[in-house]
């Protein structure tokens, strides 16, 4: 598995490969504020949010690891859609609320304990359980497990992958396009494309 | 605890009104944002229109199928005024090489997805802003074929269209000569047409180069295929010079550079330049008509006020859903029975594979190479047929899409895709046949401007999943003899096409063989809605020819 050297993304900021418009999107995700105080969920929703973040993202490798729950927090907060739902699941906000609801219900199910007091192990076993749509709990009568699973995936995969530091991770530069990409064929690099490390 | 109660009492309430309609959102945004008002028709209310005014054609939308009859109006002296419900960007410098912060370019109104097999909308189809879709499109421009055209009478399946590839040869060549699309010629699978591509086609990243190793072992012809995008330096009428193509990749969210032939770089300047009104940020809610049936006047919403425009035609040019929901909502067109009715999908099943190779999937136009050698496979089961076509990606837009379909999720996740510089695909194009169970209905529920949202029935029938599995053969074996490991297929759906079908008879068909309503006489519609057929290609040229072709018809039978 390929690994690349760190502060890629992060030098090529710096530099004029990059247009000011890309520049201020990615600085943004770096730059934002540690602390981020929850808008749309309650304190205790906010954090079982952090905690499933923390187990589909596991980021054992980051002093700080990228944030991923506020997205999702601000986005709620202000009603924002992506051009379409499963007609299949209630609107977004009534999504998490169930969704989350379901995970702690299937948290209290299977160990009598909130997800967030779980050790890693056993979170990872109901993540486990929702991935395979197999997660008990009451509200999964009004929510289908697999959708619900799918598009949080796919929310927590969009911010985590859009921040910088994951895509330094990746080995994309796509970033920095000004002079344009003369060398795209098979096992050809520009010199500010990363080689990878291992 | 967050269960359902207690959450619900927790859950503060929202600091502002919920506003869920992104385009209301981003003019407020942007009223906040915009450094330089002048450049910002939203921010200084755009003047009232004349209210006795009745203008001579009035377009609804500026993508591929409202921008170009928008400039030959305007060409041939009419007075027209196109509404675009979204705003005019600058490219160069507004555009960021970053998938999330260009989701602006998307028609992100909630529409809600129905069926066995929803279909995603969002950045997967619709968009907007001066130049609709365009701006957001991959830019492939494959011609249809003649069978394309004539489903029914190959294969007794599907429908025929009412006229035979002929009438759109012409607009064909025209388009890809104005917009300056980079080909081969000749054309491998049309090798006798009487114009070649003007430009030479676009170099071939990694995944092309794979696909076109592997199809050579096996037997299956390639070519580079024909792009949007100029592979030189192009003179474009009422834009001047367009640069070539910097490989960058992007096109899906937006080209920064005027490389690739969206709306806003070709015929809307050349519109303006002929003296049509674009009125951006003009959001139509009704349609009037008078007692004979003839429509009156658009009334549309623009920086908060509502707005009438009064004319003699009305092109509605909306894509195709918002077009039969504009229809629905207005009860217009409706004695056939087909409005919204026979919904179809591309068939775009994609196989990804992971490569000793450096890919560096962000380099190049995604879809470098294809085959239309599966145009009619000798082993097909199904009717009609698909093409083949290599593809680079960006990375969220490939995270996102292989967790839906993979489920991956923890260290597995974040280890696969570390693979990211070594994973290439390639995708199928291929037809899908009308059925009356895939459908564009008004739903109960409404969006933020009160109006009901469209539900989007789509379910894959016998035939495009017969397609799907001779496809995904097909792709395996590709990426197999290419020398892929991890080899995965994701069945997915592209484009949005039918819902207001051409056809000869009034009983069958919204709009007559030259785009116009059956049932209401200065009414035209082009878009994708009008496709009887689906086709076997990407659909923005032949909507683009279809446009050009309305507009003909229109100017010669007034």
């Amino acid at each position: 598995m390929p690994h690349y050297p760190e502060g890629t993304v992060r030098a090529l900021l710096q530099t004029d490969l990059v247009t000011p418009a890309t520049r201020a999107a990615l600085e943004a995700r770096l730059t934002a504020p540690g602390a981020y105080e929850p808008q749309f969920f309650d304190a205790d929703t906010y954090r079982l949010l952090q905690a499933v973040a923390a187990r589909i993202y596991p980021q054992p490798d980051r002093e700080t690891p990228i944030a991923l729950a506020p997205a999702v927090d601000a986005r709620l907060l202000r009603g924002d859609a992506d051009g379409w739902r499963y007609d299949s699941m209630p609107p977004d906000r009534e999504a998490y609320r169930l969704g989350l609801g379901g995970i702690n219900q299937a948290a209290e199910a299977r160990f009598r304990q909130p997800f967030v007091a779980l050790d890693e192990a056993r979170q990872d076993q109901i993540i486990g359980l929702l991935a395979e749509a197999q997660a008990p709990g009451e509200n999964w009568h009004q929510l289908p497990q697999d959708r619900f699973f799918e598009e949080l995936l796919a929310e927590l995969t969009e911010t985590y992958y859009a921040h910088p530091l994951a895509q330094e991770e990746i080995g994309y530069v796509g970033m920095a396009d000004v002079p344009g990409w003369q060398r795209i064929g098979l096992n050809e690099l520009e010199p500010r494309e990363p080689e990878r490390t291992s | 605890m967050p269960d359902e109660e207690t959450l619900e009492e927790g859950v503060l309430n929202p600091v502002q009104p919920e506003i869920q309609d992104p385009l209301l959102r981003e003019i407020l945004e942007e009223n906040d944002l915009q450094a330089d008002p002048s450049r910002n028709p939203l921010e200084q209310p755009a003047p009232l229109p004349d209210p006795d005014e009745v203008v001579d054609c009035l377009v609804i939308g500026t993508g591929a199928g409202g921008a170009p009859l928008l400039a030959r109006l305007a060409q041939a002296g009419r007075r027209v005024v196109a509404l675009e419900a979204g705003p005019r960007h600058d490219p160069k410098t507004e555009f960021a090489t970053d998938e999330k912060a260009q989701n602006f370019l998307f028609w992100n109104d909630e529409r809600l997805s129905a069926g066995q097999n929803p279909v995603a909308f969002g950045k997967n189809n619709s968009g907007i802003g001066y130049g609709g879709s365009t701006l957001h499109y991959t830019a492939y421009t494959p011609r249809a074929h003649r069978g394309d055209l004539t489903l029914h009478t190959e294969f007794g399946e599907g429908v025929d269209w009412p006229f035979g590839i002929e009438e759109l040869e012409p607009y064909y060549e025209e388009l890809e000569q104005f917009m300056g699309i980079s080909g081969p010629t000749p054309y491998p699978w049309d090798p006798g047409r009487r114009k070649g591509y003007p430009l030479a086609p676009l170099p071939l990243n990694g995944a092309a180069q794979l696909m076109e190793r592997a199809c050579a072992r096996l037997g299956i012809k390639t070519s580079p295929a024909a792009n949007a995008a100029l592979s030189a330096r192009y003179y474009q009428e009422g834009v001047g010079w367009r640069e070539a193509c910097t490989n960058r990749g992007f096109c899906q969210a937006g080209c920064s550079t005027g490389a690739k032939a969206s709306m806003d770089v070709t015929f809307l300047p050349l519109a303006e330049q002929y003296g049509a009104e674009i009125r951006l940020g003009a959001y139509v809610t009704e349609i009037e008509r008078d007692a004979t049936g003839h429509i009156t006047a658009v009334v549309y919403e623009q920086g908060g006020r509502t707005v009438r425009q009064r004319c003699r035609n009305l092109f509605l040019c909306a894509g195709a859903i918002e077009t039969p929901r504009l229809l629905l909502l207005n009860e217009l067109a409706l004695n056939s029975g087909q409005v919204g009715r026979h919904f179809m999908s591309h068939v775009g099943m994609q196989v990804w594979g992971t490569f000793p190779e450096d890919i560096r999937p962000y380099k190049g136009i995604p879809g470098g190479l294809i085959s239309e050698d599966t145009h009619r496979p000798k082993d097909a089961d199904f009717a009609g047929g698909y093409l083949l076509q290599s593809i680079g990606v960006m990375p969220v837009t490939f995270a996102t899409q292989m967790v839906r379909q993979r489920k991956l999720w923890g260290q597995e996740l974040r280890d696969y895709m570390r693979s990211y510089n070594h994973i290439a695909g390639i995708n199928v194009l291929g037809d899908c046949l009308p059925h009356a169970s895939n459908f564009v209905e008004l739903s109960d529920e409404k969006d933020a401007r009160g109006v009901p949202k469209p539900r989007v029935h789509f379910t894959a029938q016998e035939n495009e999943q017969r397609m799907n599995r001779h496809a995904e053969r097909t792709m395996r074996q590709i990426w197999e003899a290419a020398g892929a490991t991890d080899i995965w297929a994701f069945e997915r759906y592209a484009h949005i096409i039918g819902t207001a079908r051409m056809g000869t008879s009034a009983s069958e068909a919204v709009v007559d063989p030259n785009g116009r309503a059956f049932d209401v006489p200065n009414l035209y519609i082009c878009d994708n809605s009008v496709f009887p057929s689906a086709l076997s290609v990407n659909p923005a040229l032949t909507i683009m020819a279809l446009s050009l072709r309305t507009a003909d018809k229109f100017l010669t039978n007034k």
